[in-house]
């Protein structure tokens, strides 16, 4: 055991190695059990299906390191879908829509976040209300009804090809990734966020403004919902009361997945990524294995939990 | 009650007040209040509401939800939470319709749905406790992962077909109560006793109330955790049985959402979130509230597709109610 350990400690500084590691051994076998997932129209195709996992996990990274979780980004998917699909289909133009539907996003992550900061209840709480709450309301507004009747430019989002290879979301989780890549390393705001995951008193007591910064955090992942809920509702089409039904399962395992500590204070832009790769590897070799997609959440599940018991297992080896 | 042994009144009417004060500052007083109002205002506004018959039914149909809300509030009161219950009852109606059909009886099912649930819930508290993972996470992951052990079980197709000596738990009766409610009753007064005159009762408080002193105070935490957990599987095995007996057959999708209900019933009745601070009683009329919103919303005519948002603005509303009533209180826990 020791000895493992002492292999482990080695590696400690670089959990994005291991990770990467698992990816490309991931890959192997995937291109063991189906001959089509090692082909490059197969893994372009596959980053169509991370991006909305992807975005959603960028602002999930942030919260978990600040010691909080959102659990309502799935409903709130559902809800911004419905209100695209909805606004649009009672006479509104579809660029107003869109908006609106971005404004629906950031609105519903302020809501969780000021329930949050005013009242200073735990997030799995107000997360876990506004869970049912923000579906609950996709479901009643959209009168459990369908819109599928978009122009041909909404796919433009979800399903258009750069050189005719490329997925045109990839663009916009690059972008995304750079941008909240360099608000956690390289600037005062990041620095709070890990100040308030390692200990929120004594961030609060060294002037760091806990309440702002949880309340720019909630509502900002509110926003990623809204670009996630865009390209989704743009990739398949429709505008319904259950689009996003259970990626908060996808979006925290990821995030877990790539290392950030559920009780706060650490975690990588670097691992979520690798972690959505090593989610949406999995989920696309499995659906190309042939299993069935509720087998694919109970895969999900139990990875998540190895994951986060692992993550923990070697945080408390190295204390 | 303790009012007997209130400090002398130095004036008449501070008997009543502190007699008032003392029951408003219960946690479920804010609950059954608003249960009262529920109760007047939908029996004005439907007539058919406050009928014998209408009420019973709001009870039975509460039943399940109940049964498992008085042991997730034992695990809440502990300062954790479980989000798996609403899977965990499909895989037990799975296994305890499974031996129905094959066996048929009562005892045997009935047992078959305690033991996988007890199963499912050492699980879970293991993974709380020894593995150190916060109980929302492993919950969660278990929630998704015994939705796929049901599927892999059942391979998708529904259990029917369910003997009437195994449903007698759902349609029977006895001394003139519908057996549903007369287990929840049952139960009910148990968890009552145990909470209150327990050691592993009196020490769940005490974990959920200051997790740190009960572990210098000597207090064996992980075991209290590890038994509301286990708690929480045997109740929802025995109301699995009764799912069994009102429904008559399983299907791949039951209990989906029960979770939230749970969760909802326990907060709304007045059990604090955070932990420590919430009573037994505190669950059962959350369960009732429930089911009497749902009810009224039928007999209203709101659609059933309203039941998740208005469930969901109750779980929001409670836990704020409850902040806010300390902050009134001064309680500063």
């Amino acid at each position: 055991m020791s000895a493992a350990t002492a292999v482990l400690r080695r590696f400690k500084f670089s959990r994005e190695v291991v990770l990467l590691g698992v990816l490309i051994v991931l890959m192997f076998v995937m291109s063991l059990l189906s001959p089509l997932f090692f082909t490059v129209g197969n893994l372009l195709n596959t980053s169509r299906f991370f991006v909305e996992v992807g975005l959603m996990a960028l602002g999930m990274t942030l919260i978990i390191i600040t010691g909080g979780i959102d659990l309502s980004v799935g409903s709130n998917v559902a809800l911004v879908s419905v209100a695209v699909g909805f606004t649009y289909a009672a006479g509104l133009p579809l660029p107003l829509a869109i908006v609106f539907g971005l404004v629906v996003g950031l609105a519903a992550g302020l809501f969780n976040g000021l329930f949050i900061t005013l009242l200073d209840l735990h997030p799995l709480v107000v997360t876990l209300g506004t869970f049912a709450l923000f579906q609950g309301l996709a479901y009643g507004l959209s009168n459990a009804q369908a819109v599928s009747d978009f122009p041909d430019w909404f796919a433009y989002f979800g399903q258009a090809y750069f050189l005719n290879v490329v997925p045109g979301q990839l663009f916009i989780f690059i972008l995304a990734v750079v941008v909240v890549w360099l608000i956690l390393s390289r600037t005062r705001f990041g620095r709070y966020v890990y100040a308030i995951g390692n200990n929120e008193e004594a961030a609060h007591f060294s002037g760091v403004p806990v309440r702002r910064v949880k309340l720019a955090l909630y509502s900002g992942i509110g926003l990623l919902v809204g670009m996630a809920a865009v390209i989704y509702t743009s990739r398949v089409y429709t505008a319904r009361g259950d689009s996003g039904l259970g990626l908060e399962l996808d979006v925290i395992s990821a995030v877990v997945l790539g290392g950030a500590s559920i009780y706060g204070g650490s975690g990588t832009i670097g691992g979520t990524v690798l972690g959505v790769l090593i989610i949406a590897t999995l989920r696309n070799g499995l659906v190309l294995a042939g299993v069935p997609s509720t087998w694919q959440v109970f895969v999900l599940g139990v990875l998540l939990l190895v994951a986060v018991f692992l993550n923990e297992f070697f945080r408390r080896r190295e204390e | 009650m303790s009012e007997v042994q209130a400090p002398t009144p130095t004036e008449g009417g501070t008997t009543i007040g502190t007699g008032l004060r003392r029951w408003l500052v219960r946690p479920e007083a804010p609950a059954l209040v608003f249960l009262a109002v529920l109760l007047v205002a939908f029996s004005l506004s439907s007539d058919k509401f406050l009928s014998g018959s209408n009420l019973e039914s709001i009870l039975v149909s509460v039943a399940v939800l109940g049964t498992i809300a008085l042991a997730v509030n034992q695990v809440i009161l502990c300062g954790e939470i479980d989000i798996s219950t609403g899977s965990m009852m499909g895989l037990c109606a799975v296994a305890a319709g499974a031996v129905a059909t094959s066996t048929g009886g009562l005892i045997l099912p009935l047992l078959t749905g305690v033991a996988v649930g007890a199963l499912a819930g050492a699980v879970n508290g293991l993974l709380a406790t020894l593995g150190r993972i916060p109980s929302i996470i492993v919950t969660l992951g278990m929630l998704y992962a015994l939705r796929g052990v049901i599927l892999l079980v059942t391979g998708g197709s529904w259990i029917t077909g369910i003997p009437d000596e195994t449903r007698v738990l759902g349609t029977g009766s006895v001394l003139g109560i519908e057996y549903p409610v007369f287990v929840l009753l049952i139960l009910f007064v148990v968890m009552e006793l145990v909470s209150r005159h327990s050691t592993w009762g009196r020490n769940v408080f005490a974990v959920g109330g200051n997790r740190r002193a009960s572990r210098l105070a000597g207090l064996p935490i992980d075991r209290v955790r590890f038994t509301a957990f286990v708690l929480v599987g045997v109740f929802v095995g025995i109301a699995s049985i009764i799912y069994l007996g009102r429904a008559g057959s399983v299907q791949t999708n039951t209990g989906t959402g029960l979770e939230l209900q749970v969760v909802a019933a326990v907060v709304i009745g007045g059990t604090s979130i955070s932990g420590g601070r919430g009573s037994t009683l505190a669950a059962l009329t959350g369960a009732v509230l429930i089911g009497v919103i749902l009810n009224g919303l039928i007999l209203l005519g709101v659609p059933g597709i309203w039941q998740d948002a208005v469930l969901g603005a109750l779980i929001l509303l409670a836990v704020a109610t409850d902040v806010l009533r300390r902050r009134l209180l001064g309680d500063k826990s």
